[in-house]
């Protein structure tokens, strides 16, 4: 126990240096946020793997077949699959989930969308996730979804850069200059990941569910870190810094489990494009955001 | 078993390090922009360079020998100051890029004037110093103050003559290597061919041509396609001492690359790999960060290379790969203080380290102003202190002992004493003598050892 304590402690100490370093003078450092990241994924590696090594794997498995099927129909809205196969589970951790959605929705619907896609790309570069004693998840996803989620993938690492490169972007205009830099990027990683974030996704939303359980009473801190951490109170800005780093919050959240659902407010998302920013594509693409609102938004509906 | 006395370290048995001299200001308010971040002697000696992170650099200059005072050495004065670099603002990614001087390197002197590469995270700079301490007078077309002379009061011819003035010590930046680095740049190096340098940022190496500044070859690129996959960034890079076709640049992983220009265009494939690998039994949250290599230096002889991380310095020897020749612990005692170190960042410290001019003896930094040396040969190794008690001139410098155990003796430091924003990250070792140049934040020492 001792050492769930340290690895959350250590945790939340890496989520707030990645969060400082996006206001230190001179830009982000790579190196220092690439060192920090893999503090963070150790820890996290030790404390998850401390949970699971008690969770029935049986009834994990249903949840992620469901999962896995929602994604099917449902082009790759991991989050809404994720809710839907909480039959089973208990209110508590539906309550965690819709607790962000309804924000995450109305401010930023593609962030959830876009979530989904990060923390399968979190995972596809970690190791440790399959190690903490649960069987392997492989669903079958079709590869036009898969496609999909990577051009998702490679708009939220713009979207992140663009958090970290302009912490309060204030128009979305200028994003839209330099497509360019996101669209190589997209057909790159398009191109060579067709597969890989589909089933670490699922996982991910499986631990997140699970963990949202046992958390109930992260709320409160959550509430206090949104309210210092917004850096803008000019309300047009506010709305857009928000919509950013909502989308963040619910990207972090589903890489690293709900275990951070205290400690998450505006503090990660950085993190897993601290690494991806800074460079050539600092830029959001608003096209490609726009272009995933629409499908997103049509699932909500559908719920 | 460690001795107390330093006898040996850096020379004969007889050897003694002594304080020389200190530049700086000694208030306790440390201006962040007077920090300094890089210290270099140049190929002679005769000049110590220092940048700081105010984006300004400082040349200290070696007086001759006096003969009315034979015990003392050539005292470093100052020979000139010049801002190289300026905050800039990258308006495009809404970045502001720091002064800091990252690095500096002196290039071989060629004629009369001194010239030497400084660098930010962004630019590279070639700067040209030159002095004039003479002038000319008795011209004939113009008057002593400049204007001209009319031609028809022009009587006779003289031929001017030289006279002496007061030194005036020019530095002009003759080059600017800009835009060619996405990240922040953390190396340069002169090749040995004295025509080429590399650049080396957090994925990239870049090889330039000293004349050249609108473009530079990329030979080392580290990028991932996808961002995501990200697990490892360039640390450091140097070119070998003499076979101007080879370098090297370590990793955050405590790898090191040899590379061979000669193989390809992009050096992606190295020649060399060097890799110890990792003690299972030491495994925390911390390995990563701690193997982060964070200097890499070739002896003099082109034969080794040493590498440091956060505990230790290792020397290399460039024909074997698979482990180090030898491991000399920095500050071990820190290695249980990881999580602490890692909170107030001192973890991400990082230190430089330096060869002597024979290659016998290697010198890096600690925390609390201590910086450490060790003997190749002997095997004896000494902690020393920078320190402004310790600063009368021709003071001898005492050994310092940190204490591991629980029973501290007298004269020893406690770990939990230690002060870790006093940090001596950067050092430089006299290519011939044994001088050598400590910066403690804003304060630069300079030791030497002692004349019997």
């Amino acid at each position: 126990m001792e050492f769930k304590v340290e690895a959350h402690r250590i945790m939340s100490i890496s989520l707030g240096k990645i969060y400082n370093s996006r206001v230190q003078r001179g830009g982000i450092k790579l190196h220092k946020n690439l060192l920090v990241s893999l503090v963070l994924r150790s820890a996290r590696q030790v404390y998850l793997s401390d949970y699971y090594g008690g969770i029935c794997l049986s009834a994990q498995q249903a949840r992620e077949w469901c999962e896995g099927e929602y994604m099917a129909s449902k082009q790759g809205k991991l989050v809404p699959g994720s809710t839907e196969s909480l039959s089973e589970s208990d209110e508590q951790s539906e309550v965690a989930v819709d607790k962000q959605e309804p924000r995450d929705v109305v401010e930023s619907p593609a962030g959830l969308h876009v979530e989904t896609q990060a923390s399968g790309e979190q995972d596809s570069a970690e190791n440790g996730v399959s190690d903490s004693g649960c069987s392997d998840i492989k669903t079958p996803e079709e590869s036009p979804e898969a496609t999909q989620t990577c051009e998702v993938a490679s708009v939220v690492t713009a979207i992140s850069s663009n958090c970290i490169s302009a912490p309060s972007p204030s128009d979305p205009k200028e994003e839209t200059e330099t497509p360019t830099d996101c669209q190589t990027d997209n057909s790159e990683s398009a191109e060579k990941h067709s597969y890989e974030p589909k089933a670490p996704q699922a996982y991910t939303n499986r631990k997140r569910t699970a963990d949202d359980s046992e958390l109930t009473d992260s709320p409160t801190k959550r509430t206090k870190l949104t309210s210092t951490s917004l850096p803008s109170t000019n309300d047009e800005n506010k709305g857009e810094t928000e919509e950013m780093d909502t989308s963040n919050v619910s990207s972090l959240i589903t890489i690293f489990g709900s275990s951070f659902s205290g400690l998450l407010s505006n503090k990660e998302g950085e993190q897993p494009d601290s690494e991806a920013e800074d460079s050539d594509s600092g830029q959001i693409c608003c096209d490609q955001m726009l272009k995933n609102l629409n499908p997103w938004s049509t699932a909500i509906v559908a719920f | 078993m460690l001795k107390y006395t330093f006898k040996g370290v850096g020379g004969g048995n007889d050897f003694q390090w002594c304080f020389s001299q200190v530049k700086g200001a000694i208030d306790e308010d440390v201006a962040e922009a007077d920090i300094i971040s890089t210290v270099e002697f140049n190929y002679s000696g005769e000049l110590l360079a220092t940048g700081d992170k105010g984006g300004r650099v400082v040349i200290f200059q070696r007086e001759q020998e006096s003969k009315n005072r034979p015990h003392s050495r050539g005292e470093y004065n100052v020979y000139s100051t010049f801002q190289s670099h300026e905050p800039e603002f990258d308006y495009l990614k809404s970045l502001e890029i720091e002064e800091k001087i990252n690095k500096i390197r002196w290039l071989p002197q060629q004629n009369a004037a001194h010239s030497l590469l400084s660098t930010n995270d962004k630019t590279i700079k070639l700067w040209k110093i030159s002095q004039r301490d003479k002038r000319a007078e008795g011209y004939n077309l113009k008057d002593e103050d400049g204007r001209l002379r009319d031609p028809f009061r022009i009587t006779s011819l003289r031929v001017p003559v030289l006279l002496p003035m007061d030194r005036m010590v020019e530095a002009s930046p003759r080059r600017i290597f800009a835009n060619a680095h996405t990240y922040h740049i953390n190396s340069i190096s002169v090749n040995s061919d004295h025509e080429t340098y590399l650049s080396a940022d957090d994925l990239r190496v870049n090889l330039w041509h000293l004349e050249i500044t609108d473009r530079s070859f990329n030979i080392v690129d580290i990028k991932p396609a996808n961002m995501e996959e990200l697990t490892e960034v360039i640390t450091a890079a140097e070119c070998h001492p003499h076979q101007c076709n080879v370098f090297v640049y370590s990793s955050s992983k405590g790898t090191i690359r040899l590379c061979d220009m000669r193989a390809a265009a992009l050096c992606d494939r190295q020649s060399k790999f060097f890799e110890e690998p990792e003690d299972p039994s030491s495994r925390s949250f911390f390995s990563e960060i701690i193997s982060s290599i964070s200097d890499v230096k070739f002896s003099h002889s082109g034969r080794y290379m040493m590498t440091r991380d956060y505990l230790s310095v290792k020397v290399w020897d460039l024909n074997m790969e698979n482990r180090p020749v030898e491991t000399y612990q920095v500050h071990e005692y820190l290695r249980s203080k990881l999580c602490s170190l890692y909170e107030n960042d001192c973890i991400f410290d990082k230190f430089e380290c330096c060869w002597n001019g024979a290659d016998s003896a290697i010198m890096t930094g600690s925390y609390n102003n201590f910086f450490r040396m060790f003997d190749r040969n002997t095997r004896r190794d000494v902690t020393l202190e920078a320190s402004r008690e310790n600063s009368k001139p021709r003071a001898i410098l005492k050994a310092r002992k940190v204490s591991t155990g629980g029973k501290r003796k007298k004269d020893e430091i406690s770990v939990d004493s230690l002060d870790f924003n006093k940090k001596i990250l950067h050092t430089a070792w006299h290519p011939k003598e044994n001088v050598i140049a400590v910066a403690a934040t804003n304060n630069l020492y300079i030791f030497q050892d002692k004349i019997n």
